[in-house]
């Protein structure tokens, strides 16, 4: 019950924890890559397929993200959190924070409601690095 | 003479660590700390060189992505706009203009600019994969009151009724046209303009990514979540309050699909 406000990790440490977090989403079984990106479209780190080419990539998922959080404001409605769009091959993942997006590619078989869950947390560790922390599911049977 | 360019080089040495620095030492640092996502300090920097070197074209592309990173789209456009009245072909700057006038929906503004940027850098990533979504779209999405009419076969309402908890139920043509909604007129467009935007981002992102088209998608939001089923000709979204279960969501979005091509003559 707390009230006090998050205090911000040193800066250094962010981008430890950009590629840990990714490296943690990459884990996952059928996860086959994943991006960090600014909302300018900057990518902060990536692993990806070699098949898959990092700056259009994150060109698209920064542009979907904006999309996201400006069509969302136009809307009147609250802001998104995590999205995801299913493909007959596989399942992009994307997960807004301050900093930017968290975007995870699974394949075909991978398990959506397991790899939501971790970027519900991750995102909240992204936010604890900026602000407060939001509500995760005890499981991912939870979400 | 030796002796002297050694006391020289070491007083050199000193001093550069007493000098304040200069404006290109500032954006070069504020570049390498921007990319490790430590925002506020690489904005400080810029803040600071651009101080001292007003009109210095990478100190105000910096600034420019800065903005977008805090969401702050109106003076990142003034900034992208002062490294174009330097240099008129940065590639980059015309990429970042044309990133806020897709946000914008203003794609008769959103073309020239990447036209222009890959007219003179040809092999520009992120403006091609940006170019090559956005060529492929008919129309922009249009201004309210001025939306293309469906025109296809007549909708039976009752039929298209969601379900208990379900709203904002909307149902569009790929080319924005609005085709059935739950909502007001006004609403109702707004929302089949965004969807329409989300489902050809989406399906240019999942293709770049080796995936295939478009068939679902979940949006989680503080306070609701929306449901898409698309095909290659019509975009349904469906809202449940956040608390939803995602299974349950997705059933009933399957059934309300099922129902809308059936209503429409539409094979799935």
């Amino acid at each position: 019950m707390s009230a006090e406000p998050a205090i911000p990790r040193p800066a250094s440490a962010r981008a430890r924890e950009f590629r840990r977090i990714l490296a943690e989403m990459l884990k996952i079984d059928r996860v086959r890559g994943g991006i960090v990106v600014a909302a300018d479209g900057l990518v902060i780190t990536s692993s990806l397929p070699r098949t898959v080419a990092v700056e259009p990539l994150a060109a698209l998922t920064a542009t979907l993200g904006r999309e996201l959080e400006v069509g969302a404001d136009r809307l009147k409605r609250t802001p998104f959190h995590t999205a995801l769009f299913s493909a007959d091959d596989g399942t992009v993942f994307l997960g807004s924070s301050p900093v930017g997006f968290v975007v995870v590619l699974g394949d075909r078989e991978v398990n959506v409601g397991l790899v939501q869950w971790a970027l519900r947390k991750a995102l909240a560790t992204l936010e604890g690095a900026w602000g407060p922390q939001s509500q995760i599911p005890a499981s991912p049977e939870d979400i | 003479m030796g002796l002297l360019r050694l006391l020289s080089r070491i007083w050199d040495a000193i001093t550069s660590f007493t000098r304040p620095p200069n404006a290109a030492t500032l954006f070069r640092r504020a570049d390498l700390i921007r990319q490790e996502g430590r925002f506020e300090e690489a904005a400080e920097l810029v803040a600071h060189g651009l101080r001292l070197s007003p009109n210095n074209g990478v100190g105000h592309l910096l600034s420019a992505y800065l903005h977008l990173v805090f969401r702050q789209i109106g003076p990142a456009k003034s900034e992208f706009e002062s490294v174009l009245a330097l240099d008129p072909y940065h590639p980059r700057a015309l990429l970042g203009l044309a990133k806020i006038a897709l946000e914008e929906r203003d794609l008769a503004a959103c073309r020239p600019f990447l036209d222009k940027a890959l007219q003179y850098y040809p092999d520009f990533p992120e403006a091609k994969a940006l170019q090559d979504m956005v060529s492929s779209w008919t129309t922009a999405p249009a201004a309210p009151g001025q939306r293309p009419v469906y025109a296809g076969p007549p909708i039976q309402v009752e039929k298209l009724k969601p379900p208990a908890g379900g709203r904002e139920f909307v149902l569009a043509q790929v080319d924005g046209t609005l085709v059935f909604s739950q909502q007001g007129d006004k609403d109702a467009e707004d929302l089949a303009g965004h969807v329409t935007q989300v489902y050809r981002i989406a399906t240019a992102t999942l293709q770049r990514a080796g995936l295939g088209a478009l068939r679902r998608g979940i949006v989680q939001a503080a306070t609701e979540t929306t449901f898409f089923r698309t095909n290659d000709r019509l975009i349904l979204a469906l809202s449940f309050p956040q608390d939803v279960k995602v299974g349950f969501g997705l059933l009933e979005t399957d059934k309300l699909w099922t129902n809308s091509l059936r209503e429409l003559g539409v094979r799935a």
